[in-house]
């Protein structure tokens, strides 16, 4: 069955690239977010499985759906990616709950190794 | 002759490159400061230099005296970034470094030439890598120090048709400074990098 995945980011092209550089194969039925409110929406609708998380966007930046997840205990493969790559940026979102910082630009090969890391392809 | 402005999709590219460029600049000044830096997303605007007194009067007010500092840039782009700090931005900027208000002159100058150059080389490296295309730089040199805006960017001071304004904001726990990044560009430069971000984006 299809792994419900949102891809949140407020830039499209960067959405763009991301889906671009899912692995083949990897069978995910897609949404996209432009911002957290909106990423919310979607976990709330059964659409995030797994979440790919931009952190610097309007209305509602990337921690914030850290904090709220992990305030609500739910219960979503968080993947932050991001071009906050500062050491320190990945710590914190480790700490708010996510599994995987990805830096951007993308690679297949980088979403391959944590998807592997973690059983789900 | 005048020139189209970037579609939506064309300024969007270049602003995810601006947002990776400034992830890149983010942990260098980290670095510097020793110092978790939040970053904003960077916006980007296209504007004719007619314009250019105006739009930046209103973003940094005109109230302030600025620092400027310049550097050109050659190869596959042609043409000249300007970084623009307000006196408070580059007050805030001393502050975090560790320096007491009264700067010394000197090192006033030598800071902003480095965070300017910081912000240039990572936007400028930002576009030949993401994009695949070469560009290179000179060195930074202080344009401007404590000036009127309208001074700064008088037309007779600039010599370029277009620009392309990049607003860059970071903030280091309550100290908060802002800085404007102009990239002025000659009308090949402005066609070569829309081709550029029209090929990036064909690529997807």
């Amino acid at each position: 069955m299809a792994v419900p995945l949102t891809v949140v980011d407020d830039s499209r092209i960067s959405r763009k690239m991301v889906i671009r550089a899912l692995p083949p194969g990897w069978d995910v039925e897609i949404t996209q977010a432009e911002n957290g409110e909106e990423a919310l929406t979607a976990y709330r609708a059964g659409k995030a499985d797994v979440m790919f998380l931009d952190l610097t966007m309007p209305v509602m930046d990337g921690y914030e759906v850290l904090e709220h997840l992990q305030k609500e205990s739910l219960n979503t493969f968080v993947v932050v990616i991001s071009a906050d790559i500062q050491p320190e940026a990945q710590e914190r979102v480790k700490k708010l709950g996510a599994m995987a910082f990805i830096k951007k630009p993308v690679k297949t090969e980088n979403i391959v190794a944590v998807l592997e890391e973690y059983g789900l392809i | 002759m005048s020139v189209q402005p970037y579609n939506e999709d064309q300024t969007d590219a270049l602003q995810e490159v601006a947002n990776i460029a400034m992830g890149q600049a983010g942990d260098s000044l980290a670095r510097i400061l020793d110092n978790f830096v939040t970053l904003s997303v960077p916006r980007i605007r296209q504007i004719a230099i007619h314009e250019l007194v105006d739009t930046v009067t209103t973003m940094v007010g005109d109230e302030e005296e600025v620092s400027a500092v310049r550097q050109a840039f050659y190869n596959s782009l042609r043409g000249e970034a300007i970084v623009i700090f307000t006196q408070s931005g580059a007050d805030e900027l001393a502050e975090l470094l560790g320096y007491d208000c009264e700067l010394d002159a000197a090192i006033e100058q030598e800071l902003l030439l480095e965070v300017g150059n910081l912000l240039v080389g990572a936007i400028l490296s930002g576009i030949s890598e993401t994009l695949g295309t070469e560009v290179g730089f000179s060195a930074p040199s202080l344009m401007a120090e404590r000036t009127p805006l309208y001074q700064v960017l008088a037309p007779d001071q600039l010599s370029w048709q277009h620009a392309l304004l990049v607003e860059v904001n970071f903030s280091v726990e309550k100290h908060r400074f802002k800085s404007h990044l102009l990239m002025f560009m000659t009308e090949e430069t402005i066609e070569t990098l829309r081709s550029i971000l029209d090929e990036f984006m064909d690529d997807f």
